[in-house]
């Protein structure tokens, strides 16, 4: 009897509207997971190299794991990959909230799609039937509206909508797919993928709970969560937001400001999660914040999502959208030397409405910000819109033009390496890219093991692919237990590169590879600071699947299985070591506070590099997994694709 | 104002931290030490035993023996890495 997955991964092909199930075995799960790795085998399997990320060749692939609707906090996650409109690369994306889990309920573990259906059409999964429905008044609508217009019609307020909003529509490169109009598969384009299709939204509903093979010992870890919340490290995070670590950022240096030229921001603390707190979040007038203004996922007691409402003033924001992460208080914010919370606000809510990636949203307006600044764009290239540092207005009025594709937006609707490359000018200086995706607001140049997962992760720039470099630097007293599952014991020098610092970077980036697998939420489960530790996570997957041998080192190689068939998707599309090249600013010395001065070295990052494919136990010329690494990982299948 | 055997530190906590004071000072506090407290003995006394994020005098300080000053601003906060 299996437990914790359905069994069955609904085909969807929209150009001819053929849907079918396929029901892989028990070992097909085993060895995959769910979510990111699950995602990859369908891609690697059933698409060609060289497709169009826009044309109806590519594939996307939503999934699920073993673990997704069962009652712990964290497991209501779900993967969205494709090939990548921003990148090229392979594409990959976490989301959270209820429709995760619910689908899980309707009947499956995975949709493949495939194809373009001839008009917009929504798919629509209920108690495990499917049919595809008529999407044409709904296109054009922002996810607020097309969400109540869906469950409308079909008569179910408890329906959850996962979909696409305009900026989907409009193919803007950094278009993400969204649920609950405020929970995203934020980063590389798939919402784009999602639009070229003509597919405007899938609606789900379902009542089957996944079977759990030991219901006791999941119902002790699940209720330790719950009752260490408080004392734990995430306790912060659960009240106040990912946006708490602004201040601690500010402190070390690594806020990223004035489009990553700086690592500090004098108006950090007007637009942290404590003033967030205080001020916008749903009820703070009245003090009831901490009920009104959070949000939580499926069996989450975490509740860590924000909810902002502005009533008042230019920037009004509805609470049904949401509020903003650090991401986005830094990619509106401090990138553009911006300490306006509530006009940051209104942007994350026009990229809640339209469905845009926040952080490269935000990124490409601070790189027209810089470029400005620098002369090199003028008022009338910007539509009139003074992208002086600091002006909100302005950014407020180019998320929505980018989002509508409208005058400078459509350029900017490209990312900004597509923008650079056509303004020229120089201004190509002033990106923050990698494969051309806009870096995150966690540095490089003073957190050393971010140079190299930004620039050899297979989809880009990613600040949520391994654990930052603190837990094992001056942190590294207060995770010695679980740092020693991971295998390491020694504390490592602040803003040091050595061999075991690589080391950690590849191993955590494993176990955070695991994680996208098994699609647990990465504040709740992880190697530091997070709830739960290695170990509880292997429980778990024991607890729910009833696959009481799992160990560690299994869930280790399943991550790196995932990692390999991203790099061999890459590799099939022609990418190599070559494309893991870092933005020049990142060589150019920090400006001002503590970090002023630090700055990356060339042949430091080439050695490390070169010593991280090694331990990869990749072809250090190319950075390529070799046919021995793919058949260790039990992915022959995936070298004789990449013909090796 | 100190006497002769405390000194006198200006702290400033943030986020869930601030709950270790009462709701009115949101996170603000002046607080008499021992001449000869350290930053380990400031976050004893307030039974901050988690990993933070501290903040002297506007500088990062990781090393929990720092011997404190008369007048230190401290800031103290509370993160995770990533978001």
């Amino acid at each position: 009897m299996s437990h914790g997955y359905n069994g069955k991964i609904l085909h969807v092909d929209l150009t001819s509207r053929q849907l079918s199930v396929e029901e892989p075995e028990e070992a097909f799960y085993r060895k995959y997971m769910g979510g990111s790795a699950l995602a990859m085998y369908y891609l690697l399997r059933d698409m060609p190299p060289g497709v169009d990320p826009l044309g109806p060749d590519n594939m996307l692939v939503l999934a699920l794991s073993v673990l997704t609707g069962t009652a712990i906090s964290g497991q209501s996650r779900m993967t969205a990959a494709a090939k990548s409109p921003l990148t090229g690369a392979i594409g990959d994306s976490q989301s959270g909230g209820f429709f995760p889990a619910e689908l899980k309920f309707a009947g499956y573990d995975a949709i493949v799609i495939k194809g373009k259906a001839d008009k917009p059409v929504y798919l629509w999964i209920n108690e495990g039937e499917y049919e595809l429905r008529d999407a044409s008044h709904l296109w054009g609508k922002i996810t607020g509206e097309a969400e109540a217009a869906i469950k409308g019609e079909l008569g179910d307020d408890k329906i959850e909508v996962l979909q696409i909003g305009p900026a989907g529509e409009n193919a803007v490169r950094f278009a993400g797919i969204f649920s609950m109009s405020n929970r995203a598969n934020g980063r590389t384009g798939m919402g784009a993928v999602m639009g070229s299709k003509n597919l405007k939204a899938i609606a789900v509903r379902g009542k089957k709970r996944p079977s759990v093979a030991d219901k006791a010992r999941l119902n002790d870890l699940a209720k330790w969560g719950a009752a260490n919340l408080e004392d734990s490290d995430i306790a912060g995070l659960a009240k106040y937001g990912t946006a708490e670590t602004t201040g601690s950022n500010q402190t070390s240096g690594t806020l990223p400001t004035y489009n990553y030229n700086s690592g500090v921001f004098d108006g950090w603390e007007a637009i942290d999660g404590t003033t967030m707190y205080d001020t916008i979040l749903r009820g703070a007038a009245e003090g009831k914040q901490d009920r009104l203004g959070r949000d939580t996922c499926y069996a989450c007691t975490v509740r860590c999502k924000r909810v902002a409402e502005i009533t008042e003033g230019p920037y009004q924001v509805d609470p049904h959208y949401g509020g903003p992460e650090y991401e986005t208080t830094s990619t509106f914010g401090n990138y553009c030397a911006i300490d306006n919370l509530p006009a940051i606000s209104k942007a994350n809510e026009i990229c809640n409405k339209y469905g845009m990636d926040t952080i490269s949203c935000g990124a490409t307006i601070s790189w027209a910000f810089e470029a400005f600044n620098e002369g090199k764009l003028t008022l009338e290239d910007t539509d009139g819109l003074d992208l002086t540092w600091g002006k909100a207005e302005s950014m407020v009025a180019l998320t929505e033009k980018i989002a509508k594709r409208e005058g400078f937006g459509d350029i900017l609707a490209e990312g900004s390496e597509r923008a650079a490359k056509r303004i020229g000018r120089g201004t190509e200086e002033y990106l923050i890219t990698v494969k051309g995706q806009e870096a995150p607001a966690h540095m490089p140049r003073v957190k050393r093991s971010l140079a190299i997962i930004y620039a050899t992760n297979p989809f880009g720039a990613d600040h949520q692919s391994h654990e930052h470099d603190p837990a094992i630097e001056e942190d590294f007293e207060f995770y010695t237990e679980r740092l020693d599952v991971l295998g390491f014991n020694e504390e490592q020098e602040t803003r040091s590169l050595t061999d075991e610092k690589i080391r950690f970077a590849m191993a955590s980036q494993h176990m955070y590879s695991a994680m996208d697998s098994l699609n647990l939420c990465q504040f709740v489960f992880g190697p530091a600071w997070q709830l739960y530790g290695p170990e509880d996570m292997v429980e778990l997957v024991r607890a729910v699947t009833g696959w009481e041998e799992v160990t560690f080192d299994e869930l280790q190689k399943v991550g790196e299985r995932r990692v390999n068939m991203m790099r061999a998707f890459n590799a099939r599309e022609g990418f190599d070591r070559g494309n893991d090249v870092l933005p020049g600013k990142l060589f150019k010395p920090l400006k001002g506070g503590v970090s002023d001065g630090w700055v990356l070295d060339r042949d430091e990052i080439k050695s490390a590099t070169d010593k991280y494919f090694e331990l990869c136990g990749w072809d250090v010329k190319t950075g390529n997994p070799t046919r021995t690494k793919l058949d260790e990982l039990e992915l022959g299948w995936v070298a004789d694709r990449l013909e090796i | 104002m100190h006497t002769e055997e405390t000194l006198e530190i200006h702290l400033q906590l943030y986020s869930i931290l601030r709950e270790k004071l009462p709701l009115e000072a949101k996170g603000r506090a002046v607080m008499q030490l021992d001449e000869n407290a350290s930053l380990a003995d400031l976050l004893e006394e307030l039974n901050i035993t988690r990993r933070v994020v501290i903040s002297v005098n506007g500088e990062h300080e990781t090393d929990r023996s720092r011997q404190l000053q008369d007048g230190d601003e401290i800031k103290i906060f509370s993160s995770i890495s990533g978001g």
